[in-house]
Protein backbone atom coordinates (compact mmCIF):
# COMPACT_ATOMS: atom_id res chain seq x y z
CA UNK A 1 0.00 0.00 0.00
CA UNK A 2 2.92 2.00 0.62
CA UNK A 3 3.39 3.51 -2.89
CA UNK A 4 4.47 6.96 -3.90
CA UNK A 5 1.77 6.82 -6.87
CA UNK A 6 -1.33 5.29 -4.72
CA UNK A 7 -0.39 7.93 -1.75
CA UNK A 8 -0.39 10.63 -4.17
CA UNK A 9 -3.79 10.19 -5.77
CA UNK A 10 -5.21 9.89 -2.63
CA UNK A 11 -3.64 12.76 -1.61
CA UNK A 12 -5.05 14.21 -4.55
CA UNK A 13 -8.42 12.40 -4.52
CA UNK A 14 -9.09 14.29 -0.95
CA UNK A 15 -8.12 17.78 -2.11
CA UNK A 16 -9.55 17.59 -5.15
CA UNK A 17 -12.95 16.82 -3.34
CA UNK A 18 -12.42 19.41 -0.41
CA UNK A 19 -11.69 22.40 -2.90
CA UNK A 20 -14.82 21.12 -5.26
CA UNK A 21 -17.13 20.80 -2.06
CA UNK A 22 -15.63 24.18 -0.54
CA UNK A 23 -15.82 26.17 -3.83
CA UNK A 24 -18.61 25.47 -5.72
CA UNK A 25 -22.38 24.96 -5.22
CA UNK A 26 -23.88 23.11 -8.60
CA UNK A 27 -23.44 19.43 -8.47
CA UNK A 28 -22.08 20.16 -12.04
CA UNK A 29 -19.50 22.63 -11.26
CA UNK A 30 -18.65 20.78 -8.56
CA UNK A 31 -17.90 17.32 -10.92
CA UNK A 32 -16.30 19.90 -13.29
CA UNK A 33 -13.93 21.74 -10.82
CA UNK A 34 -13.14 18.22 -8.97
CA UNK A 35 -11.98 17.01 -12.68
CA UNK A 36 -10.08 19.91 -13.43
CA UNK A 37 -8.11 19.94 -9.88
CA UNK A 38 -7.63 15.74 -9.88
CA UNK A 39 -6.36 15.32 -13.24
CA UNK A 40 -4.10 18.85 -12.34
CA UNK A 41 -2.47 17.06 -9.53
CA UNK A 42 -2.09 13.33 -10.68
CA UNK A 43 -1.00 14.36 -14.52
CA UNK A 44 1.16 17.29 -13.21
CA UNK A 45 2.86 15.11 -10.86
CA UNK A 46 3.07 12.18 -13.68
CA UNK A 47 4.90 14.95 -16.38
CA UNK A 48 7.12 16.27 -13.11
CA UNK A 49 8.18 12.67 -12.63
CA UNK A 50 8.78 11.78 -16.31
CA UNK A 51 10.70 15.02 -16.83
CA UNK A 52 12.91 13.86 -13.70
CA UNK A 53 13.29 10.04 -14.99
CA UNK A 54 16.74 10.55 -16.85
CA UNK A 55 18.08 12.57 -14.13
CA UNK A 56 19.90 9.45 -11.30
CA UNK A 57 18.19 9.80 -7.82
CA UNK A 58 21.32 9.36 -6.53
CA UNK A 59 22.10 8.27 -2.54
CA UNK A 60 19.39 8.70 0.03
CA UNK A 61 19.47 11.34 2.03
CA UNK A 62 20.84 11.27 5.36
CA UNK A 63 18.29 11.28 8.07
CA UNK A 64 18.95 14.12 10.29
CA UNK B 1 -15.33 56.01 -24.58
CA UNK B 2 -16.29 56.95 -21.08
CA UNK B 3 -18.94 54.98 -19.93
CA UNK B 4 -19.45 56.61 -16.73
CA UNK B 5 -23.05 57.56 -18.22
CA UNK B 6 -23.65 53.54 -18.05
CA UNK B 7 -25.65 52.06 -15.03
CA UNK B 8 -23.14 49.71 -13.54
CA UNK B 9 -24.20 45.75 -13.21
CA UNK B 10 -26.38 44.66 -10.61
CA UNK B 11 -24.67 44.04 -7.18
CA UNK B 12 -25.93 40.34 -5.71
CA UNK B 13 -28.31 41.19 -2.68
CA UNK B 14 -26.20 40.00 0.27
CA UNK B 15 -27.41 36.90 1.94
CA UNK B 16 -29.37 37.22 5.25
CA UNK B 17 -27.13 36.96 8.51
CA UNK B 18 -27.40 33.61 10.65
CA UNK B 19 -26.13 32.10 12.97
CA UNK B 20 -23.76 33.35 15.87
CA UNK B 21 -20.58 33.95 14.07
CA UNK B 22 -18.55 32.75 17.39
CA UNK B 23 -20.10 30.20 17.39
CA UNK B 24 -19.78 29.05 14.30
CA UNK B 25 -15.80 29.64 13.95
CA UNK B 26 -15.25 28.38 17.27
CA UNK B 27 -17.59 24.98 16.43
CA UNK B 28 -15.91 24.83 12.67
CA UNK B 29 -12.40 24.77 14.35
CA UNK B 30 -12.66 22.48 17.56
CA UNK B 31 -14.78 19.45 14.85
CA UNK B 32 -14.43 19.78 10.97
CA UNK B 33 -17.50 20.15 9.55
CA UNK B 34 -19.64 21.17 12.81
CA UNK B 35 -18.97 24.98 11.99
CA UNK B 36 -21.29 24.32 9.02
CA UNK B 37 -23.43 21.87 10.84
CA UNK B 38 -24.29 24.47 12.81
CA UNK B 39 -24.94 26.55 10.03
CA UNK B 40 -27.31 24.06 8.46
CA UNK B 41 -24.98 22.70 5.94
CA UNK B 42 -25.74 19.47 7.52
CA UNK B 43 -24.60 17.01 4.11
CA UNK B 44 -21.62 19.44 3.73
CA UNK B 45 -20.53 19.18 7.36
CA UNK B 46 -19.98 15.42 7.02
CA UNK B 47 -18.83 15.43 3.79
CA UNK B 48 -15.68 17.83 5.11
CA UNK B 49 -15.66 16.24 8.81
CA UNK B 50 -15.36 12.69 6.64
CA UNK B 51 -12.75 14.43 4.05
CA UNK B 52 -10.58 15.83 7.20
CA UNK B 53 -10.94 13.11 9.59
CA UNK B 54 -9.27 10.72 6.43
CA UNK B 55 -6.61 12.67 5.65
CA UNK B 56 -5.74 12.55 9.62
CA UNK B 57 -5.93 9.35 9.63
CA UNK B 58 -4.37 8.70 6.97
CA UNK B 59 -1.46 10.93 8.26
CA UNK B 60 -1.33 9.17 11.62
CA UNK B 61 -1.53 5.41 9.53
CA UNK B 62 1.83 6.79 7.62
CA UNK B 63 3.25 7.66 11.10
CA UNK B 64 4.01 11.67 9.97
CA UNK B 65 4.69 14.53 11.84
CA UNK B 66 2.56 15.89 14.35
CA UNK B 67 4.36 19.62 14.30
CA UNK B 68 5.07 21.06 17.79
CA UNK B 69 7.35 23.91 17.82
CA UNK B 70 11.13 23.08 18.36
CA UNK B 71 13.27 25.93 20.02
CA UNK B 72 15.56 27.84 17.22
CA UNK B 73 13.72 26.40 14.37
CA UNK B 74 10.98 28.88 13.62
CA UNK B 75 9.41 27.23 10.81
CA UNK B 76 8.00 24.48 13.08
CA UNK B 77 6.18 27.74 14.58
CA UNK B 78 4.40 28.19 11.26
CA UNK B 79 3.59 24.13 10.98
CA UNK B 80 2.56 23.70 14.36
CA UNK B 81 -0.26 26.56 13.86
CA UNK B 82 -0.77 24.84 10.41
CA UNK B 83 -1.29 21.67 12.35
CA UNK B 84 -3.30 22.57 15.18
CA UNK B 85 -5.59 24.26 12.85
CA UNK B 86 -7.45 20.39 12.99
CA UNK B 87 -8.81 21.72 16.06
CA UNK B 88 -9.46 18.77 18.94
CA UNK B 89 -7.60 16.16 16.83
CA UNK B 90 -4.34 17.54 17.34
CA UNK B 91 -5.27 17.84 21.53
CA UNK B 92 -6.71 14.24 21.48
CA UNK B 93 -3.39 13.24 19.09
CA UNK B 94 -0.88 15.13 21.19
CA UNK B 95 -2.16 14.82 24.84
CA UNK B 96 -4.61 12.36 25.29
CA UNK B 97 -3.02 9.61 22.50
CA UNK B 98 0.36 11.12 23.04
CA UNK B 99 1.38 10.36 19.10
CA UNK B 100 4.49 10.91 17.62
CA UNK B 101 5.32 10.39 14.04
CA UNK B 102 7.77 7.96 13.35
CA UNK B 103 10.56 9.37 11.82
CA UNK B 104 11.87 5.91 10.29
CA UNK B 105 8.67 5.20 9.21
CA UNK B 106 8.68 4.65 5.13
CA UNK B 107 5.73 6.96 5.17
CA UNK B 108 6.97 9.53 7.52
CA UNK B 109 6.96 12.89 5.11
CA UNK B 110 3.68 11.67 3.64
CA UNK B 111 2.35 11.42 6.49
CA UNK B 112 3.31 14.78 7.58
CA UNK B 113 2.04 16.32 4.35
CA UNK B 114 -1.30 14.62 5.05
CA UNK B 115 -1.52 15.75 8.58
CA UNK B 116 -0.88 19.34 7.80
CA UNK B 117 -3.70 19.17 4.98
CA UNK B 118 -5.93 18.01 7.42
CA UNK B 119 -5.13 21.18 9.91
CA UNK B 120 -5.11 23.47 6.71
CA UNK B 121 -8.31 22.40 5.30
CA UNK B 122 -10.00 23.23 8.47
CA UNK B 123 -8.51 26.73 8.73
CA UNK B 124 -10.49 27.13 5.40
CA UNK B 125 -13.30 25.69 6.73
CA UNK B 126 -13.39 28.21 9.39
CA UNK B 127 -12.93 31.26 7.11
CA UNK B 128 -16.17 29.31 4.97
CA UNK B 129 -17.85 29.40 7.81
CA UNK B 130 -17.22 33.02 8.82
CA UNK B 131 -18.20 34.07 4.98
CA UNK B 132 -21.62 32.20 5.12
CA UNK B 133 -22.50 33.56 8.72
CA UNK B 134 -21.34 37.58 7.88
CA UNK B 135 -23.61 36.49 4.51
CA UNK B 136 -20.93 36.76 1.57
CA UNK B 137 -21.51 33.15 0.93
CA UNK B 138 -24.60 30.63 0.31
Amino acid sequence: MLSHFLLMVLYALLVSLFFSLLWRRGRREQIRLFLQIFIGMVGGGLLVAWLMYPFPSGPPAPIP
Amino acid sequence: MADSGTPSAPQPAPLPVQGNAAVAVLSAWLIPGLGHFYLRRRLRGVAFLVLVLVSILVGCWLEGNLYQVVPGQPLTILATLASMGMGFPYFLLRYALHYQGNIMGPGYEYGTAFLLTGGLMNLLLVLDAWDIVRGKKE
